[in-house]
Formats: structure tokens, sequence, C-alpha cells
């Protein structure tokens, strides 16, 4: 039993020693006094993109027809609306999808489908999420006919708001699919 | 017999038990104050070095703040429970100046002394948190090189407008790199930090970019039709992992940055992204809702097998990796229209060993540091945003507060 005792004590000891964390020894020379920042002095650039927007061919009309209010498209198709969360087109869309299909195919030229989200969310996911609305558009729309080769696809995520009050119909402005030709 | 029975429960209560961990680790920390010999005070440089003591979980400072000549010889007697002095002078009259010295408290030997200095002021956080790294490294300390390098993010300014932006890891330096158009998604694409990638949204597709920081070098990667971003880059080959949708289905795919050949990583008819390397990059984890909302699942770059790594939360929806461990967002709330909880949590590419590094608020943007020791993030409270730290050794947290721009994306 006393071997017992001993070996756990030691044991103990061990490993409470090995715990601690001993400061470590000062040389007595210490450090030099001297100049150590020169790497830190290299110069960052700064790219100005505000000119790019002008010149990449897409058409900036108004956001907003007189039609509807809360029609952010362009070219006379109209936006669809989505739930949280969600990238399947609703009952309360058919309408709307079925103008924006009349419209494709009175209209030549390639269509911008954008997708885009509202505030809660992240980073790469949002972006996917609008991706996935654009892209339940060009399912059904080119289910009813319309070529896939006049469509395009971009996800704007969270990036183009239309309203930015904290209020729910905000947000379900925001959760949206917009149309407009490529010019 | 008895007493070898109570020495391996005791051992084994110390092995499970965090918070006995937690104050073991508090005692070790070295005991330091920290003394203005400047002319002027400067409450920012003052922070600063505090942040970057605090934040290598190598220190436990004092709080107070401690004013008396650069020269003085000996160290005043009320510092002298402390281990060591760290007196500094901070000038910015011309070019921006910091000299520091390091004493022993209790015999006031100086042990450390250095100088250092630089024509741009405005990069006066990275002079100091290069003289806390140096005393780091001179008191023999894990190594904390960390806290010389840039963070990168983008942050939204006007609808569909950003701009990317480089910073020291307290966002005290900020710096605008890229103005103007829609640019998002920056990832660094060395070790070094002298180049990274981007996606702009400026075309009709969006286009990954290479940028050099420094001689403004720019060059095309890819570009793919809906969404593209660069998540991670290899550190041992010319391959990066991006989310994009070649069919218009967002997946993700691993490019090989030389020679431009695209191996698809994932097929799922939902929604795939942010995929990271593990398991020495044999392996990624990824976001996908193939269970119906945003969750953490690993597949290997070579096999089909998909494997769920997260048990708890409504929706974790980013994660990021170094070796095999991992770090994600989780929702822990289900409000549609308002705030949420997000916590960022701890766990490993088998999906074990979790804990909670975040408890309360919305956090979100969880990043590892360059050696995995601390874990950055976006915290989102009482309508402010903040920029987090969270030392995974030493539980030590800081928080520094952000502008009113809301941050897209982050890298470190």
């Amino acid at each position: 039993m006393k071997y017992i005792k001993s070996l756990t004590l030691g044991v103990c000891s061990v490993v409470m020693i090995g715990c601690s964390q001993v400061a470590p020894d000062i040389p007595s020379n210490g450090g030099s006094n001297v100049s150590d920042a020169n790497a830190l002095n290299s110069q960052t650039v700064t790219i100005d993109e505000n000119d790019i927007n002008s010149a990449n061919g897409i058409s900036n009309n108004s956001l907003n027809s007189l039609n509807n209010r809360y029609n952010s498209s362009a070219n006379g198709f109209n936006s669809l609306y989505f739930a949280f969360g969600s990238y399947n087109i609703s009952d309360d869309m058919q309408q709307v999808l079925i103008h924006d299909i009349q419209i494709a195919k009175q209209t030549r030229g390639k269509i911008k489908i954008e997708g885009n989200c509202d505030e809660f969310g992240t980073d790469e996911y949002n972006y996917a999420l609008g991706l996935k609305r654009a892209k339940a558009l060009k399912d059904s729309m080119v289910m009813q006919g319309v070529n896939p080769s006049r469509i395009v696809m971009i996800s704007y995520g969270e990036s183009n708001p239309v309203c930015k009050d904290m209020s729910d119909e905000c947000y379900q402005r925001n959760r949206r699919v917009d149309l407009r030709l490529v010019r | 017999m008895r007493f070898l029975l109570f020495f391996i429960t005791t051992v084994f209560l110390f092995g499970i038990d965090a918070t006995l961990q937690i104050e073991k680790d508090v005692e070790d920390r070295t005991h330091i104050a920290i003394v203005d010999a400047s002319a002027v005070h400067d409450n920012k440089v003052y922070d600063i070095l505090k942040a970057d003591l605090k934040i290598s979980g190598h220190f436990l400072v004092n709080e107070n703040l401690f004013r008396e000549g650069f020269d003085m010889p000996i160290v005043s007697p009320e510092l002298k429970n402390q281990e060591y002095v760290l007196k500094y002078k901070y000038d910015n009259s011309i070019n921006a100046k910091l000299i520091i010295k390091l004493l022993k408290a209790d015999n006031s030997k100086e042990v450390f002394k250095k100088s250092y200095a630089i024509s741009n002021k405005f990069k006066t956080p990275f002079l100091i948190h290069k003289a806390i790294y140096d005393i780091n490294g001179f008191l023999r300390y894990p190594d904390i090189g960390w806290i010389n390098r840039y963070v990168i993010f983008s942050r939204y300014t006007t609808p569909r407008h950003s701009e990317i932006v480089i910073a020291d890891y307290t966002f005290n330096y900020k710096k605008v790199v890229i103005r103007g158009g829609l640019n998002l998604f920056p990832k660094w694409a060395d070790r070094k930090q002298s180049s990274f990638y981007y996606t702009s949204f400026n075309g009709l597709y969006p286009t990954l970019y290479k940028l050099n920081i420094y001689t403004g070098a720019k060059s095309k990667v890819i570009s793919s039709e809906g969404m593209l971003v660069c998540s991670d880059v290899s550190l041992h080959v010319p391959k990066i992992l991006v989310t994009m949708a070649m069919d218009g289905q967002p997946d993700i795919y691993e490019v090989n940055t030389q020679t431009k050949v695209k191996k698809r990583v994932t097929r799922f008819k939902g929604i795939d992204v942010n995929g990271k390397y593990v398991d020495n990059e044999k392996s990624v984890v990824f976001v996908s809702n193939r269970l119906g909302y945003a969750n953490i699942f690993k597949k290997s770059l070579t096999g089909n097998a998909i494997t769920q790594l997260v048990y708890h939360g409504k929706n974790n929806n980013s994660v990021d990796s170094y070796k095999n461990d991992i770090i994600y967002s989780s929702r822990e709330s289900s409000n549609a229209f308002g705030t949420n909880n997000f916590n960022i949590y701890l766990s490993d590419s088998e999906g074990s060993k979790t804990r909670a590094i975040t408890t309360t608020g919305s956090n979100q943007f969880p990043r590892f540091n360059s050696n995995g020791s601390v874990v950055q993030y976006i915290k989102y409270k009482n309508n402010h945003s903040y920029i987090g730290y969270s030392n995974i050794k030493s539980h030590k947290s800081l928080l520094f507060k952000l502008g009113v721009k809301k941050i897209q994306a982050i890298d470190w």
C-alpha cells in the first residue's frame, strides 16, 4: 500500500510540474536598438472601377415602372417575389410568370435574369440562393418555349436591395428576381 | 488502491473540465504592465499595444495606464508585482516612430529594446504589431506572426456597389484597394498576401480575377454564369476551390489556376457552396441544403460519399477550416424577420470535439488565422457591428468596433 501511495504521489507531482509553464530565461545582452520596419513601407495600390458599369453593355432603364410601384425589372418585364429562404415560384407569382414569358417571346436579344435576396444571409449561401431563384424562372421560361440561349443569369445576393427599411414588406421586396434585356 | 482510484478519477475530471483548464491558463500567462513614456499620450497606440498582448494568449495585461519617463532607471514600486514592464515612446511629428523596451519588474533590468520607424503614419498599427511580435518572440512564446498580417474584406457602399479593403487585424489601419463597381469575395491568393482573388460582377458574367496589391497587376482566372466565388486556396499546388454554376447550378469545383482545368467536386440539384480543404487537402467541407436547410458536410475529392458533420442548429451557412479543424456559424433562433442568434462553433473534420466559441448575439463570417490558433468573426450587437477575435487556447476574446458599411466577405 505504501508503495502505491508513493507511486501515486510521484506521478501526481510529475503531472502537475509538467502542466506548469516556466518563464524562459532571459539572455543578459537583450535586443539590439535597430530600425526594423522597412518591410512595412511597401505601398499598396488602389484600383478604381467606377467607369466599368457604363461600358459593359447592360441596359440601365429605370428600375421602377410607372404602372407597378414595386417592379424593379425593365423592358416590360415584372419582378417575381419569393418566400423567406425559398427558391420555388409560388402560386401567387404564376400570373407574373406568364406575363414575363409573353414579354420574352415578344422581344429579341438576350434576357438577363437577376436573382436577389434579403439581408438575412451571409457570404456565399445568399448568392447561391439568388441564383437558384433566377434558375427557377429560367427553367419555367424554357419549358414554355423561350430559347435558353437567350437567357443569362446572375445572382446579386443581398447586394442590390430596392429598399432598406426594417420591415417585412421591405424584406419581401428584396427577395426577388428582376428581368431586363441586355443591350 | 483507493489512492490510485482517487488519482485516476481526479486526472480524468481535470481532463474534461474546461473551466478548470481556463483557470490554469490564466495563471500561466505572463503578468505585464504598459508604461507610456511618449510626450503626448495617444490612446489608439496604447489600445493596440494592449490588444496585441491580450490576443496573443501569452500575457495577462494590467488594465491601468502608467506614465513615466523612458529613461527612468528604476521600475515604479507599484509595478513590482508584475513580471515585466513594457515601456514605449511613440512620436508621429514627422514619421511614425516607436521605441520599446522590456524591463524585468523585480530588478528593473532592461532585457529587450528596439526602435521602429515608418514614413506612412497610417501604418502605425503594423509598427505596433511588429513590436509585440518581437517581444513575444524574444520571450520564446509560440509564434504570433498572424498579428502582422493583412485582413482583406469587401463591404457594400450603395446598391450594386462595393469596395475591397485591406486592414490590420484591429481595423485601425484600413485602405481601399478596389473601389467602384461590384467586386466581392476577396480571398488571399498566397501566404505572403501579395495577391488576392476576387469576383467582379461588373460584366455579363461573374469573373474571378487575381490582383497584386503592390503592382496592380490583374489577371483573369475564370468566369461563370450566375455566381462565382473563390472559397479556398491550396497550400501545396496551384489549385483553388470555387463555387460556380456552369449550368446554372451552384456546385463546388476545384480549378487548376495554371491549366484552367476544372474538376467538379459536388453535383447536387440544390445548393452546395463554401468548399474548404481538410484532411491534408484530400477532402472538402462545404455548406449544402441537401437536408432542406443549410448545414455542414464533408466529401472526399476523389470519392462520392458525403458525410454530415453537424447535427445541431437551424441554419449552418458558413464554414472555414484549418488543417483538420473546422469552424462554422450556426443560427440558433428562427426569426425570419429580424435579429437571430448566430454562434460560432469549433469542431473537426470528423464532426467531433465540438464546442462553442461564442455564446451570445449574432456572430457570423468565422475565419481561422494563419496558424489556426485564433478565430475571427463579425458580431452584430445593438445595431453595431464589430470584428471579433477569440483565442482558442486561452479563450481570450476581443472586439473592435466597425463602421456602418456592411461587411460582405472577409479573409485573413
